[in-house]
């Protein structure tokens, strides 16, 4: 099936100067600059991705980001603790209950509270559901890359559900807000592990429609194998994390390796691959969604029935966190999504930095993937990287 | 790549069959949890302005409604919302100090007018005004904020029923500072305290650890708060937005221990009263009560020369006299007047106006002359047998404990009242039946039912923790005397006190009688003011209102000019009220004599 | 941890370590001696993978504080290291050639910061804010509602009362 990875002979294009850049001259008519995006069906958000081309290859890929600066990072340190639950999780649309978690537990953590086990539950709940919803758009996705907007619109349906049960739990059906510090802001509704269930189950069907539309696919496979190709070393050369690192064979997994809340009492295997393309990353996502609705089934089994939700918090309309700095971090969808904060003793924190996995994804691997990539799989490997523009920018 | 890799996708088809799922013109309704438009019981509402402070979009504001008054405890404003500002966070609902803030689950409504997105929830008339879901606070013991008071630590009633030493021991700074974080700063008790005391400010100053500036504060408005931090009738705290749903905040104690944390030496430091600029006028001031000490302190930081004349051996009045050592002991009440002195201020005890000097002279020798002489005439129920030599009035029998005068106590007494000088005399005399005779045997019994005795709540639980027995919702009618000695007192059930005016008309049922046997009476169901040091020339030419009162203006100036009345005589009965008469009067004087110059 | 910290003692001078968890150490050294520090921890402690390059802006010491968070995913530790810069004459080594990613956080410290990594790829360009003539954004001084105020036009917010005020003018407008 190596018939349609094409081997280019490098040799024909102008090499590095002094200085190591490409030399590349406009004028000569050999090249076409592109700007894909902000708004192109491929980009995953308001990001746009400057290729120059030579015919159908590229030759050199930028990405340029800041379309969406909102700058939350400064208007964190600009609102209370309790506040910054809010403004934080708008950092990344896509999945926010990883920003709600991170945030809450610098500030925990900073404040020395300890949250009561069935908030940790409740949480850890609102994660993988936020996972699964994740998932739900981005491993059909994939798919909608080369066309195939079938598992899109199945997708879409899916997380709809998804969406119901999270309003239905929290109020909310994209931006959550639930978490607060010192807990959680609710018990589960009654019967929602009965509705929960149904909705997996759903999910279940699609998960099985999934694999054979899209990994049993001869369109699809050949679009997506061997594209994309990622070499081992650029694990920590980039600092490539989550689903990326482990189709490239390294098990890297914050549930697993740094477990936090309640996910050493659970029971799963991160899948792996040894051979990071298009397909293989697209596959490890798909076996995610796999395991997510298990663990999800898992914490409805195993979590208490009955408990406190929220630990005692100081007045929050005044309060201080005495100086200090931690970095925590958590498993998105996407790998390793942290937060470093630093409180200085006031009733604000001095600095919220986050850390997401799209920073690097999508702009240093991203704009070296895509040298020597063909004009047609540029969308497809973006998104196979899961670039979410918003986190990069905060 | 193989066969089953074309034919697989192929299953997709199985779909066509499938009913669709999308759903056509439905209204969907949103979850029970929904945060949607808001809706508010502006009822229950008090407007402090929470929900306000903790938006971090500034989508709330608060504005005032017509037809919703300002008044204690109610602010009059009510929140409105911008919908173009609001994120649905809730968290205006979980902080909501009265829980009358709550979402509903309606998130289909819109409207072509963007102005309609700005509204008072509540108020419009919204469809979703009454809708019973969406989202409400999480839980009743949800909060944002304690709500349970830090316990105040206090002498246990069998270390206490002996001795006169103080109950109250005061918060550790631990213990100030976590029961000042409770405080949602929201400042509606600010209009309820008679002096508008910087209550939130110096609540805040205690978190803050800044115990100067909390006593600079302190300082603005109220003179005396080491007095006012252990007696003062906290009026605040009955509208303390805190208590809506918990416990009120203690403000009276939070008070005491910024007064407490600073030695006396240190004051004029603080307050920067070091200088004062003397501008050569001299005002005398009678009574050295609560509103003459404040008058006097207010007026000597402005630089007036002040003489207070006092008629009792010590300077304080009713603080002093009137109210007993274990609520107020001398050593706190000193250190306020011996800050106040150290201003320059000059106390003459033993001094009786009308006796020993009249106002009339008062009058020729200073500039201004303010009068604080307070309620010492102890009103008497009039009932057959109160001539009897055994009946006492329970100001005279205070003011005799603190002068160090023998106490005729015998082994059982009556108290006639339900207020809290009737609480003060009925712990007095019960410590000291308990040092002489070993045990307690007083009654007391009031008009008033349990809910309605003027006294506050705590000196009741206090007074029978001290074993005195208090019985409420009695009228006196006779006192029982047999061979010249009081036997008891006969009372009958009274069913109210008070006629739909709310004006004191009590209604009594004949048939149920009893009888409180002992063999001493003490009387205290009220104080009047002896205003017989006013010569008759004055007297003619004061305007005095229906209810005998001197009539003063805003300034508490009577229609003398250069005579300032304050005090008990004038509002109250208590401290607070004293002190801010006092300080009025001081900023009237002030205001006269400029102008006058 | 602590061996590995004590070990770095030896040749490194570290201040101010925090155990702030058990697997997670925050450590200072002089400007001059990150680069040493994380070389070392990158090639011969395992610590190969770079979380963070941040910046805490401490405008009361006059000082910017860099933090370079480093994983070992073998011993899953993390160590934090820290230094502190002047904030007048804002300038730091490059470390881009240990990591590719440590470019872009670079360049983004750059604009938001104004702090120059010389030799860095790309660290002139514009990272989010084309056009930016204002002083880097999240400096502490920099107030984000006056400059939006300024620059754009947000509806005003409707007139509020402080509910202690209003009541004043309502209750006692002569006190």
């Amino acid at each position: 099936m190596s018939f349609f990875s094409i081997k280019t002979d490098r040799s024909k294009y102008p090499q590095g100067g002094e200085d190591g850049k490409l030399q590349i001259d406009l004028d000569s008519h050999k090249y076409v600059k592109i700007w894909q995006g902000p708004n192109h069906p491929g980009v995953t958000g308001n990001m746009s991705v400057e290729l120059t081309l030579a015919g159908d290859e590229v030759v050199e890929a930028k990405t340029h980001v800041g379309y969406l600066h909102r700058g939350f990072e400064k208007l964190l340190e600009r609102r209370l603790f309790i506040q910054g639950m809010q403004t934080s999780i708008r950092m990344c649309v896509a999945e926010p209950d990883s920003n709600e978690y991170v945030f809450c537990s610098c500030v925990e953590e900073l404040a020395g509270i300890e949250i009561p086990e069935m908030a940790k539950w409740i949480r850890a709940l609102i994660l993988e559901m936020a996972r699964l919803q994740s998932l739900l758009r981005a491993v059909p996705g994939q798919g909608g890359t080369f066309g195939l907007g079938v598992g899109v619109q199945w997708g879409i349906y899916m997380r709809e559900l998804v969406l119901d049960r999270f309003e239905e739990l929290t109020g909310g059906r994209i931006y959550h807000m639930f978490m607060t510090p010192g807990g959680v802001r609710g018990p589960l509704p009654t019967g929602f592990k009965k509705r929960m269930e149904e909705t997996l189950k759903e999910i279940d069907g699609f998960i099985v429609n999934i694999d054979n539309l899209m990994f049993n696919n001869a369109v699809f496979k050949k679009r997506a194998v061997d594209v994309g190709v990622i070499d081992p070393s650029w694990v920590d050369k980039y600092g490539i994390v989550g689903p990326t690192a482990r189709s490239l064979g390294f098990n890297r997994d914050v549930r697993k390796n740094y477990p936090y809340l309640i996910y050493d009492q659970l029971d799963f295997e991160p899948y792996t691959t040894t051979y990071s393309d298009i397909y293989n990353r697209t596959r490890v996502r798909w076996h995610d969604l796999i395991t997510t609705v298990d663990l999800i089934r898992q914490i409805l089994a195993k979590m208490p029935e009955k408990g406190d939700f929220k630990a005692e918090t100081p007045n929050v309309l005044h309060w201080r966190i005495p100086k200090g700095e931690t970095y925590v971090r958590s498993e998105s969808s996407r790998g390793e999504y942290g937060m470093y904060m630093v409180t200085d003793g006031s009733e604000k924190p001095r600095r919220v930095n986050l850390r997401g996995p799209s920073y690097n994804n999508g702009i240093a691997v991203l704009e070296d993937l895509l040298v020597g990539a063909n004009i047609a799989d540029v969308g497809a490997i973006m998104v196979s990287l899961q670039v979410c523009p918003p986190e990069i920018e905060r | 790549m193989s066969l089953k890799d074309i034919l697989m996708p192929f299953k997709a088809w199985g779909n066509v069959f499938k009913e669709p799922v999308t759903l056509k013109d439905v209204k969907r309704e949103g979850a029970p949890r929904y945060r949607g438009f808001h809706k508010n019981d502006v009822a229950t509402c008090i407007g402090c302005g929470t929900c306000e402070a903790i938006c971090e979009n500034e989508a709330i504001v608060m504005v005032p409604v017509e037809g919703i008054e300002t008044k204690n405890g109610d602010s009059g404003l009510r929140p409105m919302v911008d919908y173009g500002r609001c994120c649905w966070c809730g968290l205006c609902v979980d902080v909501c100090t009265t829980n009358s803030l709550s979402l509903s689950n309606e998130y289909i409504w819109t409207t072509n007018d963007p102005e309609e997105f700005r509204f008072i929830p509540g108020v419009v008339d919204k469809p979703w005004n009454n809708s019973e879901k969406g989202w409400t606070k999480p839980g009743p013991n949800f909060s944002y904020y304690g709500k349970e008071r830090v316990p105040m630590p206090e002498l246990k009633p069998d270390e206490r029923d002996k001795s006169f030493i103080e109950i109250v021991r005061g918060y550790s700074k631990e213990q100030a500072m976590k029961e000042a974080d409770r405080c949602v700063e929201c400042g509606i008790c600010v209009a309820t305290c008679p002096a508008h005391m910087g209550i939130p400010e110096y609540i805040k100053a205690i978190r803050n650890d800044d115990l100067n500036e909390g006593l600079r504060i302190l300082y603005d408005t109220n003179p005396l708060p080491e007095i006012c931090g252990r007696i003062c009738t906290h009026k605040c705290e009955t509208v303390c937005s805190v208590g809506h749903q918990g416990d009120p905040l203690s403000i009276r104690w939070l008070k005491r221990y910024i007064a407490d944390q600073q030695p006396a030496e240190n004051y004029k430091k603080i307050l920067e009263t070091e200088k004062i600029t003397k501008n050569g006028k001299r005002i005398a001031i009678v009574g050295s009560g609560p509103s003459g000490l404040s008058a006097a302190h207010y007026l000597a930081q402005m630089g007036y020369e002040c003489v207070v004349f006092e008629k009792l051996p010590k300077p304080g009045g009713m603080m002093r006299y009137g109210i007993p050592e274990y609520r107020l002991p001398y050593d706190a009440l000193d250190k306020d007047i011996d800050y106040i002195k150290s201003l320059g201020v000059e106390i003459r005890c033993n001094v009786t106006i009308g006796k020993d000097i009249t106002l009339e002279e008062l009058h020729s020798q200073y500039d201004a002359i303010f009068v604080g002489t307070g309620l010492h005439l102890g009103r008497s129920t009039r009932i057959p047998g109160t001539d009897h030599p055994n009946v006492y009035q329970a100001v005279d029998l205070l003011r005799d404990v603190t002068m160090g005068k023998d106490i005729p106590a015998t082994e059982s007494i009556v108290v006639i009242g339900g207020g809290n000088v009737a609480m003060d005399i009925t712990r007095t005399l019960a410590r000291i039946q308990n040092q002489r005779y070993g045990k307690v045997n007083i009654i007391t019994t009031s008009l008033e039912s349990e809910k309605e005795m003027p006294a506050d709540h705590e000196e009741i639980i206090e007074a029978r923790e001290e074993r005195a027995t208090i019985i409420p919702g009695w009228g006196p009618v006779r006192i029982e005397i047999e061979n010249n000695k009081i036997k008891g007192l006969h009372v009958v059930k009274c069913t109210s006190v008070f006629d739909e005016n709310r004006r004191f008309n009590p209604k009594f049922d004949e048939s149920q009688t009893n009888f409180f046997a002992g063999d001493m009476i003490v009387e205290s169901i009220g104080q009047g003011m002896d205003i017989s040091y006013l010569s008759e020339s004055i007297k003619e030419n004061l305007k005095f209102n229906e209810r005998g009162r001197i009539l003063v203006n805003e300034y508490f100036q009577s229609s003398l000019e250069w005579l300032f009345v304050g005090g008990d005589i004038i509002q109250g009965p208590d401290v607070i009220h004293g002190i801010a008469n006092g300080h009025k009067a001081a900023n009237g004087i002030d205001k006269f004599l400029s102008e006058k110059a | 941890m602590k061996s590995l910290i004590d070990k770095l003692g030896k040749t490194f001078d570290i201040k101010d370590i925090v155990y702030q968890r058990p697997n997670l150490a925050f450590v200072t050294v002089s400007k001059e001696h990150v680069l040493n520090l994380i070389t070392n921890l990158l090639d011969y402690e395992g610590f190969s993978h770079f979380v963070l390059l941040s910046c805490v802006d401490w405008i009361e010491d006059n000082a910017f504080q860099l933090t370079y968070f480093l994983n070992n995913p073998t011993l899953k530790i993390d160590i934090a290291v820290r230094c502190f810069i002047d904030r007048n004459n804002p300038t730091m080594t490059s470390a881009h050639h240990l990591w590719k990613q440590i470019a872009t956080y670079q360049r983004e410290l750059k604009e938001m910061y104004g702090i120059d990594f010389p030799g860095s790829p790309g660290v002139d360009e514009n990272f989010v804010l084309e056009g930016w003539d204002n002083i880097p954004p999240m400096r502490r001084e920099f107030d984000t509602k006056k400059y939006a105020e300024e620059t754009f036009f947000p509806r005003p917010r409707n007139k509020t009362n402080d509910p202690k005020e209003y009541m004043k003018s309502k209750m006692y407008p002569n006190d």
